[in-house]
């Protein structure tokens, strides 16, 4: 078993998911990510990971239950410390500026029935039945157009 | 990009739509599906890039948003569709209401028959003549004023024809001799009156009155 491999594909969806579930702005959020890698490798080498699972799942299990940890001890911290700042999820995260303007600029030059669609539909966070409604085409519609502007978006974000 | 069957939770997780238990076994499942999990990164991104940016992305398309938001919506909004029902309902009930009482609480034009026909309006009082057998021709008809401003067409009819007919804003009429000569002892007239308003409204009518005379003296 390549472990070092699996710490290469895992960190990011540990990290996604950790972030996801305690917020982006709490500064712990990267400590967790290493506590959980570093559990990860030592139940690997002690061969706790048996093989009943997918390795998925027992890196899922170890990364919810280090969560749950951290969000209790936090939350009797909590009870005595100042009021938090608000939750930020990573979805109101913006990592690279630079990136970020350069797919603001790509979404602007969509065509105005995929631009209407992605702002009812992420910005103004809309259901697709609320969007399909507003814009009066059906809810399948909506999904096409959000996927189809994705999908044009999508060269510019792997670029 | 291929597809998986569970990237259309991806929205729903990353809103924090999903309930609990769904919620949990998709992070299990994208904890072992590259796919999925490349797709929500993709969309974790777009949709950050779109909160933050919003404002500057989509000031164009504001406008059409907000007018198809303006007025209708807020409208309809201000009511559930069964508070709406039971307007319309109301609306329709005052509707009656106004349409077949509000009318007839109204002082309505007195209605009455001459020759059959039915007349809306005031009746003109006939002053003279109204007695058959005149000795001579008529030389005045005289009626009931209905006040200042009223005008009146005096017609004069032979049997069921139309013999002469005038205008005045007097409530009376001088027959010339002219008109005169147009009739002939022994026969059978009648008259009639009509008023209007100033906005030539008919107002009033008289009933048709018959006379003859025996002399063209």
């Amino acid at each position: 078993m390549d472990i070092d491999a699996i710490v290469a594909k895992y960190r990011p969806v540990v990290s996604f998911r950790v972030k996801k579930s305690i917020g982006v702005q709490t500064p712990d959020w990267e400590d967790v990510v290493n506590e959980v890698m570093i559990n990860v490798v030592e139940k690997l080498k002690k061969g706790e990971f048996r093989g009943d699972s997918s390795v998925g799942t027992f890196i899922y299990t170890i990364t919810s239950r280090r969560i749950i940890d951290f969000i209790r001890k936090k939350s009797k911290v909590l009870k005595h410390a100042p009021e938090p700042d608000p939750y930020l999820s990573p979805r109101e995260h913006v990592e690279n500026l630079e990136r970020a303007q350069w797919i603001a600029d790509s979404i602007k030059k969509l065509k105005p029935k995929y631009k209407e669609v992605l702002f009812l539909y992420y910005y103004q966070e809309l259901s697709r039945e609320e969007v399909a409604k507003k814009l009066r085409i059906s809810p399948r519609r909506v999904s096409e157009r959000v996927n189809y502007a994705q999908k044009l978006l999508r060269k510019v974000m792997k670029e | 990009m291929k597809k998986c069957k569970f990237e259309n939770l991806i929205d729903e997780y990353l809103f924090d739509r999903l309930e609990e238990t769904r919620k949990k076994s998709f992070e299990e499942h994208y904890f072992g599906c590259p796919l999925c999990f490349e797709k929500m990164e993709e969309k974790n991104e777009l949709i950050a890039v779109i909160k933050a940016k919003g404002d500057e992305i989509f000031h164009d398309v504001y406008a059409p948003s907000k007018i198809r938001q303006s007025w209708l919506e807020p409208v309809l909004a201000f009511l559930t569709p069964r508070q709406w029902a039971m307007a319309a309902v109301s609306a329709a009930l005052i509707l009656v209401v106004a349409i077949g009482i509000i009318p007839n609480l109204k002082t309505r034009s007195p209605e009455f028959f001459i020759n059959d026909d039915l007349v809306r309006g005031s009746s003109i009082n006939l002053i003279s003549p109204v007695i058959d057998n005149l000795g001579q021709v008529p030389s005045e008809f005289r009626w009931q004023s209905l006040g200042e401003n009223t005008e009146y067409k005096l017609f004069i009819f032979h049997q069921e024809v139309l013999l002469w007919s005038t205008d005045t804003n007097e409530n009376y009429v001088i027959l010339s001799e002219d008109v005169k000569s147009m009739m002939a002892p022994g026969k059978k007239y009648s008259w009639q009156v009509k008023a209007f308003s100033p906005e030539g409204t008919l107002i009033a009518v008289s009933s048709r009155v018959q006379f003859n005379f025996t002399s063209s003296e």
